[in-house]
Parts: structure tokens; sequence; C-alpha cells
């Protein structure tokens, strides 16, 4: 009875803080962005005098939001399969398998997380260029690959040790293929990792700044890159507003998605004994 | 389906799990592979199975080599300590996924899972998920889901030693039913020499790598060949010292074998082979009532043996006893042992 209780309060907790987290801001981008610009919202007024989607017709034809949309929306799905299938074998390696320098091994993958990305996306940059590589959409990919591998690998790898070899071998021994094998064995204890790791990657990439801006100049837009042209000395918060809002509409999408299967899926991981 | 392991050995590292192993299995037998932990038994079993590669040796199924074949290929179903079942999988599923894979026609595939769920009296869970059910269940569904790609051999890796004593029992006997019924050649991992025993047609008994003694149950109890075999199975008596003229001179008088004189020499006998009266003769120092038969620990000099006899009989600490042995049943050993007590 007690411990309900706790866990009643603890939920009642969590949600004031998500809903003064996340809710109110948002609230407020929703109403940023509908201000019309003929009625500032201004001290006193609680709410905006008059809504109208003005803002959001004016950042739309006035700037490349249409194919930064394109880019963005794009970028981040493409960057988080390629993420996870390189990231996938080091973390096998990491999960399942013993070897020499193992453990510094674990520690050197995460050094691209150390770095600020602003340094790393200046040397990537000349890099790509060194390396003859001048279309802008394959750098900017390749950019977020990189830098967001080590998640993926740290993820894949906790869900790869989690995966029994007495499942494994029971597959085997009962004339599973190998890519029965994964199926029956490996997936669904990977699942709830590949999920995480795909989430985590298409979130980050899809406000990444640094390299999509440094690798991507001048031409190559993103919807961050238009989000922070209205929040450096112009600095115009209706319209950053519009922006925010665009680039977070995938992301709730993708959260709904992937939690709605990760509900439907059944129990992977199991102790066996009874 | 028959099996031969010639002079099979694995080696991890510099860790010798395996050396040399020579084993033979009829077709249709039950045998067991017994041993402490440690002793290589599991590691022989992972070598049938295919999921090991041995370092040296060959693996025979029906007198065909398979030390090459992959695990996916062999004729073999392995029962897992841990169960090893699909989590995600129905029980249905569970047991319908080996011949899936062996590319069954689907309606025979129905048939065969339905009667094994029946047999297993699964037929009730069979759209559960594993989770759902109890240690024994889990365990049936576990022998259900190897049963159902027909196996020539079927592997138990210590299969029972996740269930209570009583649970046990029940399994074990319905394993050794349920072989006897389909026929199929078993070969059964465990540390429990009652299982041992009670379950199989053949023992081998591993030690260190290597198979110590091997024969029929009784063989193995009453003829232990060495004196880790007398040891690990059941409680033996073991005296050291020279044998003259069909006798040993023991703490407790002169102990009747059939043996050539020899000088150094360590004999065996179990508790149970012993009858009151004699001329062998000790103190009680404890007793024990096991309600049929009546434990007796009873020293001489620096000795003590254990007696079992008939329940109706009474001792008190420190009464004189004496009994005797038929010398039939005193084993002389191979080696030269060493005597704990």
């Amino acid at each position: 009875m007690k411990r309900r209780h706790i866990s009643t309060i603890l939920a009642i907790a969590v949600s004031f803080a998500l809903f003064f987290w996340l809710a109110i801001p948002f609230a407020m981008a929703v109403m940023w962005s509908m201000v019309d610009p003929g009625h500032p919202w201004s001290y006193p007024d609680i709410l905006p005098p008059k809504l109208s989607f003005e803002r959001w017709r004016v950042v739309w034809e006035t700037t490349s939001l249409p194919t930064a949309m394109l880019n963005s929306y794009t970028l981040a799905p493409v960057a988080g399969i390629c993420t996870l299938l390189l990231a996938a074998p080091t973390a096998y390696a990491f999960g399942r398998e013993e070897f020499r320098g193992k453990a510094i091994a674990q520690v050197v993958i995460l050094i691209p997380l150390v770095l600020p990305g602003f340094v790393t996306a200046v040397f990537f940059a000349s890099l790509l260029l060194s390396l003859g590589i001048f279309e802008k959409y394959p750098a900017v990919l390749l950019g977020h690959i990189v830098l967001y591998m080590p998640y993926a690998v740290r993820i894949l790898s906790v869900s790869f040790s989690q995966v029994q070899d007495d499942v494994v071998n029971a597959a085997r021994d009962l004339g599973a293929s190998p890519f029965e094998v994964f199926r029956a064995a490996y997936f669904p204890v990977l699942k709830p990792g590949i999920f995480a790791a795909f989430l985590i990657v298409f979130v980050l990439s899809i406000e990444e700044f640094a390299i999509a801006f440094i690798v991507g100049v001048p031409d190559f837009t993103t919807i961050p890159t238009i989000l922070f042209s209205y929040l450096g000395f112009e600095f115009v918060r209706t319209n950053a507003a519009v922006v925010a809002l665009i680039l977070v509409v995938p992301n709730v999408i993708l959260m709904l998605v992937l939690e709605r299967l990760l509900q439907s899926a059944n129990p992977a991981s199991v102790s066996g004994k009874g | 389906m028959g099996l031969e392991i010639e002079n099979v050995g694995v080696r991890f590292g510099s860790f010798e799990a395996l050396r040399s192993v020579n084993l033979t299995v009829d077709d249709g037998a039950f045998v067991t592979l017994l041993g402490p932990s440690g002793c290589g038994k599991t590691t022989l079993l992972n070598v049938i199975a295919g999921f090991l590669k041995p370092t040296s040796g060959t693996v025979r199924m029906d007198g065909m080599d398979i030390s090459d074949t992959r695990p996916e290929a062999r004729d073999t179903a392995m029962c897992f300590q841990s169960y090893a079942l699909f989590p995600h999988l129905s029980v249905r599923e569970n047991v319908a996924f080996g011949p899936r894979q062996k590319k069954v026609p689907k309606n025979e595939i129905v048939q065969r899972v339905s009667k094994l769920l029946d047999q297993m009296g699964l037929d009730i869970h069979a759209e559960k998920l594993p989770n759902a059910l109890s240690g024994g269940q889990q365990q049936r569904v576990a022998l259900a889901r190897a049963l159902a790609v027909a196996p020539g051999i079927v592997l138990f890796d210590e299969p029972l030693s996740n269930l209570d004593a009583k649970l046990r029992d029940q399994v074990r006997t319905e394993i050794r039913a349920l072989q006897r019924e389909v026929g199929f050649t078993a070969v059964y991992v465990t540390h429990d020499q009652a299982e041992a025993l009670a379950m199989s047609d053949e023992v081998f008994l591993l030690n260190k790598g290597v198979v110590e003694q091997s024969g029929a149950p009784r063989e193995i109890y009453f003829r232990p060949r060495t004196s880790f075999v007398a040891d690990f199975i059941g409680a033996a008596n073991l005296h050291v010292g020279k044998i003259k003229d069909g006798a040993m001179a023991t703490p407790f008088g002169p102990l009747g074998v059939r043996g050539a004189d020899a000088l150094n020499k360590t004999v065996c006998w179990r508790p149970e082979v012993v009858r009151l009266g004699g001329d062998l003769q000790g103190a009680v120092t404890a007793s024990a009532f096991q309600g049929g038969h009546l434990d007796l620990f009873v020293s001489a000099g620096d000795q003590t043996v254990r007696l079992q006899v008939p329940g109706s009989h009474e001792f008190d600490v420190g009464d004189e006893v004496s009994f005797g042995l038929d010398p039939e049943n005193v084993v002389v050993l191979a080696d030269e042992g060493h005597v704990d007590a």
C-alpha cells in the first residue's frame, strides 16, 4: 500500500515536471508562431492579442524552408539507418566477443562525444575538402554518422550482450539459417536498443547545427541553419518559433510510432529460469 | 541413431577441458555423462551438438564423420539447462520452430506440434508465452521443442537442475518413459549421481576431462574401478593396505578380499553390503535412523566406516558392533587411492 502511495506521488511529480518543461515551452512556441505581425505581443498581455498564420506564410515564402525541410527530414532517417548499420558490427564485438584491448576500444569510441561539435565540424570540413568530397548532402550525412556513431555503438552493445548464448544455440540446433537465428534469437532482444539508438540519432541529426552549417555553407540549408539565422543579430522570435515547431514535428511523430511499436513488442528479455 | 566419440580433445588456451575422450552410444540407448563440475561433461555435450569444435578427434553419427558439420545440419536436438525458449514466441510457435526451419510441410507441422503438446500436457498452455509458465512447464516446452524435429539424438544439459526435488523426480520419470516410447537416443548430462543411476542404460563417469569409468549403473555402483568412482557415486568405505593370502589387515580386523597378493592396494565396499555379526569389529560413533534403514558410523583405530543395517536394529553411541562382509562384495580398486576418513 505504502509503495503504491509513493509511486502515485512520483507519477504526479513527474507529470508536473513534464508539463513545465515540455508543455509550457511548446505552447509558448505555438503562440509566438501565430502572433499577427500587425499586433505585436508585448507586456502586459498574457496571450497574443491576435492570432494568424501570417508568420508561417512569410517564413515559408521568404526562406528556403521547403528545401531545408526536405534536407532535414531525409537526412535524419538516413543518418539513423546508416549509423545503426555501421555501428552494429562494432557493437556485436563489444557485446559478444572477448578480445585484447576491448576496454580501451570502448573508451576510444566515445571520443567524438567529448569534442565540441564546432571543433569537429571545422576540421571535418577541411578533411572533406582534401578527400575531394564536395557534394554537400553526403558530406553532412557522413558528418552526422561519425558524430552519432558512439551513441549507437554504446546502446547496441548493451543490447547485444543481453542476447543469451543458449537461445542462439537453440535456434541453430533446431536448424535455423543465420537469418532465422537473427530473427528468433537476436532481433527480439535488440529491438528496444535499435529503436532507442535510431531515435537518438534521428533527433540529434535533425537539430544538428554545427556540421550542417560549417560543412554545408553557403548553399546547403537544413531547418536548424534557418532557425539559427533568426537567432543571431537579427533576432526574430516569431519566425524562430515557426521554424522550431517545424523542427519538432517529425520527432513527435517518430516518438509516437516507436512507442506503439515497443508496446506491441513481446517481452524480449527473459531469465529462462522459473 | 548411434554415436561414436573418438579421441576427442578440447583445449581452451592452456586449459584442457577434454583429454582424449572415447565413447560409444548404441542406437536407442539412454546414456548419462556424469561428473563433478568442471569435469568436461557439458563441453562434451557441446561438441556433440556442434556448438564447439573439438581440438582433436572425431565425432561420428551412424558411422558418418560429422566433426565438421555445423549444428544446424546435425541430427541432434538439445534441451538446455536454461530452457532457452524463444521468449517472444508462444508455446506452440516455440515447438513449431524446429520443423519450420527444416521445411516440414505445413499441415504436418500442425499435426506434429499438437500431438507433442497433448503428450506433454501443454495443450491448454499452447498460446501462452514461456514467461507465463512455471519452471516444470517450461522444461516440458523445451523438451517438446527438441522432439519436434524428430532428432536422432536428444542432448540433455542438466535439464532438471532448476526444478524442485519433487518435480525433478516426476519429470525424470516422464523423460525416461518418453524416451522409451519415442525411441530416440539420449545423451544426458548431470552431476547428480542418483539421477544418473536411476535413468541410464549406461553411465560415463568423467573426471578431469577423461572418461574415468563407463558401464551399467549397477556395475558403476558395485564395481568401481578407481577410488574417484567409488567416492563420487554413493557412499563408499575405502581401506588402503597390503593384500596377503586373500585378506587385508584393517583396524576392524582382517578383511576378506578376492585378489592377488599386493603391497599397496585400495579396496572398497558399499555400506549396504554389510551383515551384522562377523569377524570385523568397531565402536559406534554415530547412528542415524532413516526409516527403512539405519546408518551407523563405526570406528576402530583411526578409521571410520559407514554401515547400513535394517531399521529394526538399535544401537547407541559407544556400543561395540561386529559385522562381516562377503569377499565377493569387496572391490579391489585399480589405483592406489586415498582414504579420507
